[in-house]
């Protein structure tokens, strides 16, 4: 599993944000509450099992008061 | 139960001729296989497998032959227990209903891979034992033919405990009983699975009632919210993992919709929530935890 891997994946897809790995599960934290169409939701959970990941998971941070990225390392 | 005028929804129409009568020989064997039976006791959860294996089985056998056992405890929610008693009711199948123990046993509450044998242990041994009280010839499970491929410890209990499954034994598919069901117009056809709630919890991480009930309140906000299909709500401690239908994850995926699963999640005790990417996947924490079937 690499997260960072992952983020950067994410971000070339224009999916800027957070990575958190939880054993083979990816927790995605955007940076902005952008919509998410199926073609890059899906490209999103291809990128994820190319990176070890068995799930990957888009975390709802609340709206435009709490929309940053949340950094946990 | 009611005949071909009894739909209670359009026929699904990517049905074939071929594969309609291939069902409908497999139910036939189904009757044929109950009635050598003499009779039964099922464990009836209410759902779409055991309703139809009801249904079927109180219509080969007759109600005097037939015995519907629902088998109640803290690890499923409540809604359940009244969805099987109506279903039963609907199909005209005489109701037992017992308490199992399962969240007593320490090695279930420790939450193993193989955490259902404990439960359908618990389970089937209760079953077994009113079998043998009312003389009853055979017990059943309503696990079918899909169900093979998947990891399932409880179906090694049943086995044990003598409990045989004739819907996989006669090769049924889930989507048969689905399409079987909708001709008899039992309104379980199309329900989504509904496994236990210590299903949601990952393996290696304890099993609680607090644990179970806050899954169990956040499942039902979401249906609240008019989320329907399939869902979960996967317990990672603090975050909840929310598994939705494909249907269902592209709406809740939007923006405007995001911020009230959340708080319906939040309100339940989670302090995170998160929605699956893939959507919905039958033992997706046997996936997480790489457990697979033998």
């Amino acid at each position: 599993m690499n997260a960072e891997r992952l983020r950067e994946g994410l971000a070339s897809l224009g999916l800027d944000g957070t990575v958190e790995a939880r054993g083979s599960l990816a927790i995605v934290t955007l940076a902005d509450e952008r919509p998410l169409d199926d073609e890059t939701r899906l490209a999103a959970v291809a990128l994820a099992r190319e990176h070890g990941f068995s799930h990957v998971a888009l975390e709802l941070t609340g709206g435009t008061d709490h929309g940053a990225a949340v950094h946990r390392d | 139960m009611g005949g071909a005028g009894d739909y209670v929804s359009p026929m699904p129409d990517t049905v074939s001729p071929v594969q309609l009568a291939r069902a409908r020989e497999k139910e036939r064997q189904l009757a044929e296989w109950l009635r050598a039976q003499g009779s039964v006791l099922l464990g009836f959860s209410g759902g779409v497998d055991s309703a139809y294996l009801g249904c079927v089985a109180v219509d080969a056998l007759g109600p005097s032959n037939t015995l519907a056992v629902i088998g109640r405890s803290p690890s499923y929610p409540e809604e359940q227990w009244a969805t099987a008693r109506q279903v039963a009711e609907l199909a005209g199948l005489p109701v037992l209903e017992i308490d199992t123990h399962e969240l007593q046993d320490p090695r279930y509450l420790a939450n193993p891979a193989n955490r259902c044998y404990f439960c359908k242990t618990e389970l089937w041994a209760r079953l077994a034992a009113v079998a043998r009280e009312r003389d009853i010839a055979t017990i059943l499970d309503g696990m079918n033919a899909d169900d093979l491929a998947d990891y399932r410890p409880g179906a090694q209990a049943a086995r044990e405990l003598g409990v045989r499954s004739p819907l996989a034994e006669l090769g049924l598919t889930k989507a048969e009983i689905r399409l079987l069901s909708h001709e008899r117009g039992l309104p379980t056809w199309d329900k989504p699975s509904s496994p236990c709630l210590s299903s949601r919890v990952p393996y290696g991480t304890p099993v609680t009632i607090a644990r179970l009930r806050e899954v169990e309140t956040a499942e039902r906000a979401l249906r609240e919210l008019g989320i329907t299909g399939d869902l979960r709500v996967r317990y990672h401690g603090e975050l909840a993992r929310v598994e939705l239908s494909r249907e269902e994850l592209s709406l809740w995926l939007q923006p405007a919709r995001r911020e009230a699963l959340r708080r319906a999640v939040c309100a339940a005790g989670f302090t995170r929530v998160a929605i699956d990417l893939h959507g919905f996947r039958s033992g997706s924490l046997n996936i997480l935890g790489g457990v697979y079937a033998a």
